[in-house]
């Protein structure tokens, strides 16, 4: 416990030079000592990049979690921190939207609580493993490769399908719907019906999905939906109506659970700044989903690609890259060693 | 009934050594050091407080200075010669143990691949003094006394002996002090640190980074003179959480549950609060 307590004295190595700038700023808006990453920031900075990731989050559709993570790390939060309250920041965002899709009748509940019940199970072993990792001094590695991974496949994904159809839409091609294919996704056993989705399949294939999504979420801060939304599609074939409200719905109930988790395994939830980057956030997707719906939707999806594979790109670099400082310092977490 | 009275006595004789040591000055640190110059004359001594006892930090804490001032006592200096006395001033963190990385390529990657833990690093350290350490005083004295940042006090937990070698181990200690020194945490002010207002007055700012980790400080003060430390003080500091910033801390490391679903409520409460407003708005 006193580990603990002491633990998030020590911070990353940036933290210094951060807080030397925003004093500069002192005079815009005070400066405000975050309790649990335990460094003072300026507000008015952490409002705007909360604003900023809202706005590329209501344009684009998506939840933001891959972009406000990493940012909060570059920016010298923990990455600990910056991970269990980008959990936090993303139940945030997701629990309106669930709310209005469910009113709509856009979630299939049965599908849902199956992606739920894979979701806590991948939390928790999630959380728990970034505890290890954390011990080991390994985590921050970790988090890194998963993000290169999942971003790096994600982004060359999309943006080569919205290449593929941005190139048809001007040679006036009609792109070919497949219907009604069988994949090894139907032979599993524990088959269920999923009335809203008119689905007759396993309840594995979801229920793994599911895990995989809240496995992520716990390690990266990420609401998943980038995977999950893909793997509704393509791999249960659930209709493109019913994905969004389903999957907003997973990552609300996963995203509480692994907030909760992460608060009481890991301590590094911290409720200021999550309510510095909700209140600039919802203000963002606001201004975001306004200037999304003039773009059309591989246009969106071409620059959010882009995006993705930025953050991607930057992260390898960091990875590659010989660091200018070999050694890090760092608490010693639950007596390891 | 009898024994009663021998009862008290014996808890007074357990309980004196104790109050022997409130009542005597606080000097835990390094022993004065005993150096009679003059046999006849009384030995100059330094006494020092600081600014601020007790320093609080609250969800506006942006650092703060701390103002160390002290006097000489029985001063010897010879009108004119400002430079007959030194004054030297650390203040100091609490220890933690820390664990020390050390990247390597792996492949390609940077990957941590060594680690050293030290039991015991000051969170805080920072050292005034009216001129470079290194003129003040020789490297022994300096050593015996804990000042300057490669005699702070660092053992590398048992398991690494035999495993890393003696200049592995000091190549580790001279990153916690580089990375202390980058995150202001390990500070010097080696020029005008300490500054004389007098003959005998002095006092020095030492300042506190917005990073500097909760705990108590200590603030010794040394007195040399031709390179001898010839007296020493000790004065604390403390540094504790106040107002929202300590409520909250406290409730995520007391309560973690309860705060887990605070957390829970308040993303859940902020999310619904602003999706009715702006849907109110753009209605």
């Amino acid at each position: 416990m006193a580990c603990a307590l002491t633990g998030a004295s020590y911070g990353s190595i940036t933290r210094a030079p951060l807080s030397a700038a925003s004093h500069s700023r002192k005079y815009l808006l005070m400066n405000i000592y975050l309790p649990i990453a335990e460094m003072s920031v300026n507000a008015a900075l952490f409002l705007g990049m909360g604003w900023a990731v809202g706005f590329l989050s209501g344009m684009f559709g998506v939840g933001g979690g891959f972009l406000l993570t990493p940012l909060l790390m570059f920016m010298g939060v923990p990455t600990a921190v910056a991970v269990g309250t980008g959990s936090m920041q993303i139940l945030a965002s997701s629990v309106s939207g669930a709310v209005a899709q469910y009113q709509r009748n856009n979630v299939d509940i049965k599908m849902g609580a199956v992606l739920v019940v894979g979701g806590v199970v991948g939390s928790v072993i999630g959380v728990s493993l970034m505890k290890i990792l954390r011990q080991v001094g390994q985590f921050d590695l970790f988090v890194a490769l998963s993000y290169v991974l999942f971003l790096g496949a994600v982004g060359a994904l999309m943006m080569i399908e919205s290449v593929g159809t941005i190139r048809k839409r001007q040679t006036g091609q009609a792109s070919p719907r497949k219907t009604g294919q069988h994949s090894w996704v139907h032979g599993l056993p524990f088959k269920m019906r999923f009335h809203r989705s008119k689905l007759y399949i396993s309840a594995l294939p979801p229920a793994m999905i599911g895990a995989f999504v809240g496995f992520m979420a716990a390690i990266m801060g990420v609401g998943g939906g980038f995977v999950m939304v893909p793997a509704m599609i393509y791999l249960l074939r659930v209709p493109t109506s019913v994905v969004i409200g389903t999957s907003l719905f997973q990552i609300t109930f996963v995203m509480a659970v692994t907030t909760f988790l992460q608060a009481v395994q890991n301590k590094s939830v911290d409720v200021v700044l999550a309510l510095l980057l909700i209140v600039g956030g919802v203000i963002g997707a606001q201004f975001g989903a306004a200037a999304g719906a003039k773009l059309k939707g591989e246009q969106l999806r071409f620059l959010l690609a882009g995006l993705v594979l930025l953050v991607c790109l930057r992260i390898g670099w960091d990875l590659m890259n010989k660091p200018v400082e070999i050694y890090s310092i760092g608490p010693v977490i639950g007596g390891a060693n | 009934m009898a024994r009663m009275p021998l009862a008290l006595l014996a808890v007074l004789l357990l309980l004196l050594p104790v109050l022997a040591q409130d009542s005597r000055a606080p000097r835990v640190g390094p022993p004065r050091p005993a150096a009679t110059p003059n046999a006849d004359a009384p030995l100059e001594t330094v006494e020092a407080d600081v600014s601020t006892r007790t320093l609080e930090v609250t969800t506006g804490f942006t650092g703060h200075e701390i103002i160390v001032f002290g006097a000489i006592d029985n001063s010897q200096a010879p009108e004119g010669d400002a430079n007959y006395y030194d004054v030297v001033v650390v203040v100091e963190g609490t220890p933690f143990p820390i664990v020390v990385r050390r990247k390597s390529d792996v492949g390609g990657v940077w990957i941590n691949t060594s680690s050293v833990t030290f039991s015991s690093v000051p969170s805080y350290y920072a050292i005034a003094s009216t001129r470079p350490i290194e003129e003040i005083a020789g490297p022994s004295v300096l050593e015996r006394n804990a000042i300057g940042f490669q005699h702070i006090k660092m053992t590398p937990s048992a398991s690494y002996k035999g495993v890393l070698k003696e200049y592995e181990v000091a190549a580790f200690r001279d990153a916690v002090i580089r990375l202390k020194k980058k995150q202001k945490l390990y500070v010097t002010e080696p020029k005008d640190g300490v500054v004389f207002a007098g003959r005998s007055l002095f006092r020095a700012a030492i300042p506190l980074p917005a990073n500097v980790p909760v705990g108590p400080l200590v603030a010794r003060t040394y007195l040399f003179r031709k390179g001898e430390a010839v007296s020493a003080h000790i004065a604390r500091v403390t540094l504790h959480r106040a107002g929202l910033e300590r409520v909250v801390h406290n409730f995520a490391f007391l309560h973690p549950a309860g705060y887990g679903l605070f957390a829970v409520l308040v993303a859940v409460g902020s999310g619904l609060l602003a999706s009715t407003f702006f849907k109110r708005r753009n209605a």
